[in-house]
């Protein structure tokens, strides 16, 4: 099972210097995620796999498997949880 | 507010609050833009589409508009449908005069907040300030967006008048289905001259925090971070947000800090001659202002709370940037005397 990733409605994202910006306009919301580099804004179109973004992350810094799953699924269930994206799996 | 992350620097503004025109139909005593007439120079329609684009391609998320008032713009309708389509928020201020059951229907988007203007809770205190019949024609108006999904609120002006009618306001609000929203009196535009009569004092001031703690749910567009306690701390903003989360867009293309500081020394460039992003990334203008710092609060127990509050009131009361707000808690509470305003 893969897990894609697309931002619930109202809300964008947007790149910036210390890694993504969310804007919900139900309040309007900001939210300040310190993802750096590692997660692309686009990664939320559903272009990547979240098991495709753990495995770049493992090369692309060298982190181990577990590692690079351990954040990747943290910071996704952060963002899941303050209703900012939900998850489609395919098979 | 993650403020590390904003001193980072942006590489947009999260929001843009521009003033679409001058032209108004009613002569507020308090107007911050000293709005009337539509002035020679303001943004045509195109020129108006080209700032849309621009600040959605740099995913600028929001639009605060002003005036003037908005609706005497043969074109706004339109020119709301264009920000939309490129998936902006709107967050538009209007006196409601225009707004009928043709307009809430064009209006009747997720992306679109409606603030309607209004300064006391009946037409007695409301219209010396506001203009004979405005009152009515608030309440005709949010009839008119009460049947809509558009998120409605009510906005007044904190001021000695509204002061004492603050719970009248918010239950007015609530039978249509609106919030309240109270800002800031800023001696701006025909502010200057309403000042020292409208301005709350500070046992007011220290009255309107503690009433601000009791209803959260009344918004205040973080113009009183400088009164704010840590009740509201997650409400919203501690700090100024000018040049670092938000700029403004006058009727002629001018860009300011923000909408009370539009002196000749904060021009900070002029749309179209000027890209927004060369003015929002190098402005000279921008720059010193995020640089601003508020030395004589850091030492203050509240600074985490207000970094100094509004420096639009410091300068319009001082004449001066770099120096505290006025109407702080902390001044409030202390031994100094309230600082006289500057005459224009």
């Amino acid at each position: 099972m893969k897990k894609r990733y697309y931002l619930n409605n109202g809300v964008q994202v947007r790149k910036e210097v210390f890694g993504l910006l969310f804007y919900d306009y139900r309040g309007p919301r900001l939210y300040f995620v310190p993802t750096k580099n590692l997660i692309a804004n686009d990664f939320f179109n559903g272009t990547q796999t979240a098991e495709g973004l753990m495995e770049s992350i493992q090369t692309r810094y060298s982190q181990s498997r577990q590692a690079s799953e351990q954040w990747v699924t943290h910071v996704l269930t952060e963002l899941e949880q303050k209703g900012l994206i939900h998850e489609q799996s395919i098979c | 507010m993650s403020n590390q992350y904003v001193d980072m620097g942006l590489s947009a503004p999260v929001n843009v609050t521009w003033e679409v025109t001058y032209a108004c139909n009613l002569s507020c005593i308090h107007c911050l833009s000293d709005a009337g007439l539509k002035r020679s120079g303001e943004l045509t329609t195109d020129q108006c589409l080209a700032v849309i684009d621009r600040l959605a391609a740099m995913k600028v998320f929001q639009f605060n508009i002003g005036g003037g008032e908005p609706f005497m713009r043969p074109d706004f309708l339109d020119l709301m449908d264009h920000a939309h389509k490129k998936g902006m928020v709107t967050c538009i201020s209007t006196n409601g005069i225009l707004i009928d059951d043709y307009v809430a229907g064009r209006l009747d988007n997720p992306l679109v907040y409606v603030q309607v203007s209004l300064d006391g809770a009946t037409p007695a205190s409301n219209d010396p300030i506001r203009g004979t019949g405005s009152f009515q024609n608030v309440l005709r108006a949010l009839g008119c967006l009460r049947n809509r999904n558009i998120e409605v609120s009510v906005n007044t002006v904190l001021t000695r008048r509204s002061f004492s009618e603050l719970d009248s306001m918010t239950e007015l609000a609530a039978e249509y289905g609106a919030k309240l929203r109270v800002s800031r009196f800023r001696p701006s535009g025909r502010g200057k001259a309403s000042w020292s009569e409208l301005n709350v004092d500070q046992q007011q001031m220290l009255a309107f925090s503690d009433w601000l703690n009791g209803h959260l749910a009344v918004s205040t567009g973080d113009s009183f971070f400088s009164v704010s306690t840590e009740e509201r701390r997650s409400l919203g903003l501690n700090m100024c947000g000018a040049c670092k989360l938000t700029c403004c867009i006058s009727p002629e293309g001018n860009v300011y800090p923000c909408a009370f500081l539009q002196d000749p020394e904060f021009l900070a460039g002029r749309l179209p001659d000027d890209d927004f992003k060369d003015i929002w990334q190098n402005s000279p203008v921008f720059h010193s202002f995020r640089r601003l710092e508020i030395k004589s609060c850091e030492s203050c127990r509240r600074f985490d709370l207000c970094h100094g509050g509004c420096p639009a009131i410091a300068y319009h009361t001082q004449r001066k940037l770099g120096v505290p707000d006025p109407g702080c808690l902390a001044n409030c509470v202390s031994v100094k005397p309230v600082l006289k305003e500057v005459r224009p």
